[in-house]
């Protein structure tokens, strides 16, 4: 039989096909009403008059691999059939999107390079559902991004991190005291009721920063005693942190005090304190404080300088009352200048005069 | 991998972006790595800055360079109490300077507790050639003659909406500057203006308009001419009438009446002052389809209030006075199944009840409305167990504001403070967002806010708690709080310092005739260099006083802008300056 015999008798076996080749060098032959679907191929066909053979293969954009042409070529054979309701597409289209992330996002690319308009908005449209109500850090995970913006870009300050070490460190301090008070409200204690904010305000306020470890003289009432106890019971373990604080810092009356308060806390849940020490402060801070406090190593000289700076902010509170200076001081530290060098965002910076009271 | 992101070009990241509009989400994708950054930056069309000093007009244009729409606020919501004096700040021109070369093609302006001067309006007028959607809700500081600059110059003015502002009158005819080519306008509300506008210029500007949806007249508009509005605008959906009172004449009703009737898509109804209840009438055919109805100003007593009322079968928001009192809430109760939001507001603030409203009203709503979650109720009385009740029959509330007009009222029946009332509705009700307090309060309100309220954005306090701790468990507990505003409250320095950073991850902290002490305000601002910290004080320098000095009035804001130059004498920003500056 004839060619001509052979579409006379069974016209639907004549369907005419488009040849098209992916980036891996594979060739296939799509249905022409399937593929003509796609802006991309029908302007290959049309306007260059390419596909019609093997060798005259369409090349696709670099983006359509096989496994993308595929669900592509899905997408079209459905939606090019004229006679369908609104609701079938949108059926069809709920199910069809129903992909891992990775190849939605290589679909919506693929999609995208061919031209084709609604699938590219079904994609993108899905990629926004996913996106939506997830946090930056989410977002990145799904989509394998990498955090590599500087804390200047990002307009938004983070939560509860800053990229300042003494800031960090302060804050470190400060959720120690909310953890403190947090134990002390379980144990009921009945004089927290009693306070008045009026009678102790920079006394309170050292003794919160300090830990206690401020003047036993001026702290007059049961709660303060309570702190004093628990002084005693650091001064106890202090010989521990201090063997191995030594060769970190330089230590002076005030803030190592300052520093055991913390780190006794710590070492209280666990037996071996002193080699965790060892590895660095930062093991012991991260994980225990429940805010994220996420801390990166800490130079151990930059440790210094904050542990001083710690120190001299809980003094700079106590300016106007030289006395109670005095006593701070009593642990036989030598008197240090006012004045010092701050490098960075210059949070802390020279004070005038009006320290010298 | 790299490769995701190589192979996903711009446009095609881009086009997604635009499926994503709320603020939360385009301020996460911004921040997700380099180049979603960049891509975003481009595409934002719309920025929303809660505090306008936060960030720096500058800052803003330079990181957006194609924005159509800016939302901005600005004084601290405590200024709707007269707490903030005159003269804080708040200025919207440096905004406005800054967009005017940048943004050539903004087309909304939004403004909430702003100053705008009428040079911000000229310059606002002068500048955006597609201008469409000015938005003024409590703001001051210009007059007419900033709005004669609009009507004229706004070619494509879509909205003029001056919610609650307080304008200047200095003519009533600014609206005639609308040319008679202008045609766009979809809404108009100049409720707040005191004095007459030209009527006939009204008239001819609202029968031009065929898009016209929203019209809220002012007081000065008679009721006897509100039929010829209606009749050039009967595509109208919101109405908000001016005085609602005229000689009982029948024509006029029957006119009335016809012009309501003839307005098919009305679904909210304001307005209403100096109600003349023999009127009432004609809205009865028209309220099964009203959705949302503003009776804050209507001064009228039941049975004409609460017959009104129980004839909006669709209700779902309703403003209204205690005049209403409980009764008039029983029969809402029973009428309005989808009713979400209810707000009473006091008809008189003084010390004895002049209407029978108390908790009962409230339970009755609650109990009988499954869909309200937002409720801002002024009382006399509550009990811990009326409370509890709301909270067990409402763990939908989103927003829950107690108003009990005098402070530090107890329970009624048991003389117990309110603790474990308000407990319970942060606990039952755990998408709360927003709560104000009030009645008798300890600090064990606050530890069951801080260990239940973990969806609060806004919390208001008012003569409450005990000592510092209550503060402490609100700022350590609360992991979404946004905005805290306190006033009255024995709440002093040890807090505030411990929960130091907490101040970071919120808009702002107000508070006011607490017991902060200036040395404490002076060591938070130097130590938290992204943080205002804003002392004002009317009464005198807080540097001539000791260290121990209560402040008067505390403002702490997050910003990145760093300290405003715009303060008045009365206000002084703690930084690391400010040791510096004392001597």
């Amino acid at each position: 039989m004839s060619e001509v015999d052979m579409a006379v008798i069974k016209p639907e076996m004549m369907k005419s096909y488009v040849w098209l080749q992916t980036t891996d060098g594979s060739i296939q032959q799509v249905e022409q009403e399937v593929a003509m679907f796609c802006p991309f191929i029908c302007h290959e066909v049309l306007q260059k008059g390419m596909g019609s053979s093997k060798s005259y293969a369409i090349c696709l954009p670099q983006r359509v691999n096989p496994a993308m042409l595929s669900l592509v070529l899905d997408y079209c054979r459905f939606h090019q059939v004229p006679g369908r309701s609104n609701k079938e597409r949108k059926s069809f289209d709920e199910k069809f999107i129903r992909m891992d992330t990775k190849r939605l996002c290589e679909l919506t690319s693929a999609a995208d390079s061919l031209q084709l308009k609604p699938l590219v908005d079904l994609t993108s449209r899905a990629l926004a559902r996913i996106i939506e109500g997830k946090t930056p850090e989410e977002i990145r995970e799904i989509f394998h991004l990498p955090d590599d913006l500087t804390e200047e870009e990002k307009l938004e300050p983070l939560k509860n991190t800053t990229d300042d070490p003494r800031i960090r460190l302060l804050n470190r301090l400060y959720a120690k005291k909310r953890k403190e008070l947090r134990e002390r409200e379980k144990l009921k204690i009945v004089e927290a009721e009693e306070e008045r904010v009026d009678d102790r305000s920079v006394d309170e306020l050292l003794s919160f920063i300090n830990g206690g470890n401020g003047d036993s003289k001026v702290l007059k009432t049961s709660k303060n005693k309570k702190k004093r106890r628990r002084r005693k019971d650091q001064q106890k373990n202090a010989s521990h942190s201090e063997v191995a604080e030594t060769d970190e810092r330089e230590s002076n009356g005030l803030h190592p005090m300052c520093h055991d308060t913390e780190l006794d806390d710590e070492f209280r849940p666990s037996s071996s304190g002193a080699s965790k020490l060892q590895d660095g402060e930062d093991d012991i801070f991260a994980p225990k404080v429940e805010f994220d406090d996420v801390d990166d190593e800490i130079d151990p000289a930059l440790k210094e300088k904050i542990d001083r700076e710690v120190e001299d902010f809980a003094r700079r509170l106590n300016s106007v009352w030289p006395e109670r200076m005095q006593e701070l001081l009593s642990f036989g530290q030598e008197r240090r200048p006012v004045h010092f060098a701050v490098n960075g965002n210059g949070t802390l910076r020279r004070c005038g005069s009006a320290e010298q009271k | 991998m790299l490769r995701m992101a190589t192979s996903f070009p711009e446009e095609v990241l881009e086009h997604v972006f635009s499926f994503i509009q709320s603020d939360k989400d385009r301020n996460a994708i911004s921040v997700v790595c380099k180049s979603w950054y960049e891509v975003e930056r481009w595409c934002r069309r719309r920025i929303f800055v809660g505090n306008c000093y936060a960030v720096s007009p500058a800052t803003v244009v330079k990181r957006f360079p194609d924005v159509r729409s800016v939302e901005l606020k600005g004084k601290p919501h405590f200024a709707d109490f007269s707490l903030v004096p005159d003269g804080w700040g708040g200025y919207v021109y440096p905004w406005i300077a800054a967009m005017e070369t940048t943004y050539p093609w903004l087309e909304e302006i939004r403004l909430k507790r702003m100053v705008v001067s009428d040079e911000a309006l000229e310059l606002i007028a002068k500048s955006f050639k597609n201008f469409k959607v000015l938005v003024l809700s409590s703001c001051e500081g210009f007059s007419t003659a900033g709005l004669n600059a609009i009507a004229a110059n706004c070619r494509n003015l879509r909205e003029l909406d001056l919610r609650e502002s307080d304008v200047e009158d200095t003519s009533g005819h600014w609206l005639s500057h609308f040319p008679d080519t202008f045609t766009s306008l979809v809404s108009l509300n100049i409720s707040c203006l005191l004095s007459e506008v030209s009527f006939s210029a009204l008239e001819r500007l609202v029968g031009r308009c065929p898009n016209l949806r929203t019209l809220r007249l002012n007081r000065a508009v008679p009721l006897d001419r509100l039929a010829d509005l209606l009749r050039r605008a009967p595509q109208l959906v919101e109405l908000g009438t001016g005085a609602y009172s005229a000689e009982l004449r029948p024509d006029v009703f029957s006119n009335l009446s016809g012009a309501l009737t003839g307005c098919s898509e009305l679904k909210s109804l304001s307005g209403f002052w100096d109600v003349v209840p023999s009127y009432l009438p004609v809205l009865y055919p028209i309220c099964s389809r009203i959705t949302s109805l503003n009776l804050s100003y209507a001064t009228m007593q039941n049975p004409d209030l609460s017959k009104l009322v129980s004839q909006c079968q669709s209700l779902q928001r309703l403003w209204v006075l205690d005049c209403i009192e409980d009764s008039g809430l029983e029969s809402l109760g029973e009428v309005c199944k989808d009713l979400q939001e209810l707000r009473v507001f006091p008809s008189d603030l003084g010390a004895e009840p002049n209407v029978s409203l108390t908790e009962r009203g409230l339970v009755a709503v609650s109990h009988r409305c499954p869909n309200l979650q937002s409720v801002l109720y002024f009382c006399r009385q509550m009990t811990n167990a009326a409370l509890v009740t709301i909270a067990r029959n409402r763990p939908n509330m989103t927003r829950f504001r107690l108003c009990i007009i005098e402070p530090r009222t107890p329970d009624y029946v048991t003389l117990q403070p309110l603790d474990v009332g308000f407990g319970a509705i942060v606990e039952h009700c755990k998408e709360l967002r927003r709560l104000s307090l009030s009645g008798l309060l300890t600090d064990r309100v606050f530890e069951y806010i801080g260990t239940h309220a973990k969806k609060l954005e806004m919390l208001s306090v008012a003569f409450a708690g005990d000592s510092d701790l209550g503060l402490h468990h609100v700022m350590s507990g609360c992991e979404s709080l946004r905005k805290l505003e306190i006033r009255d409250c024995p709440f002093g320095d040890k807090a505030l310092l411990a929960n130091a950073t907490k101040l970071e991850t919120m808009r702002s902290l107000w508070m006011s005739s607490c017991s902060v002490s200036f040395g404490a305000c002076k060591l938070l601002g130097q130590k938290m260099p992204r943080l205002n910290v804003e002392v004002i004080d009317e009464r005198e320098p807080p540097e001539s006083k000791p260290e121990s000095f209560h402040v008067e009035k505390l403002y702490i804001y997050r910003t990145v802008a760093g300290t405003r130059f715009d303060m008045p004498g009365f206000v002084w920003t703690m930084d690391e300056d400010a040791a510096l500056r004392k001597s």
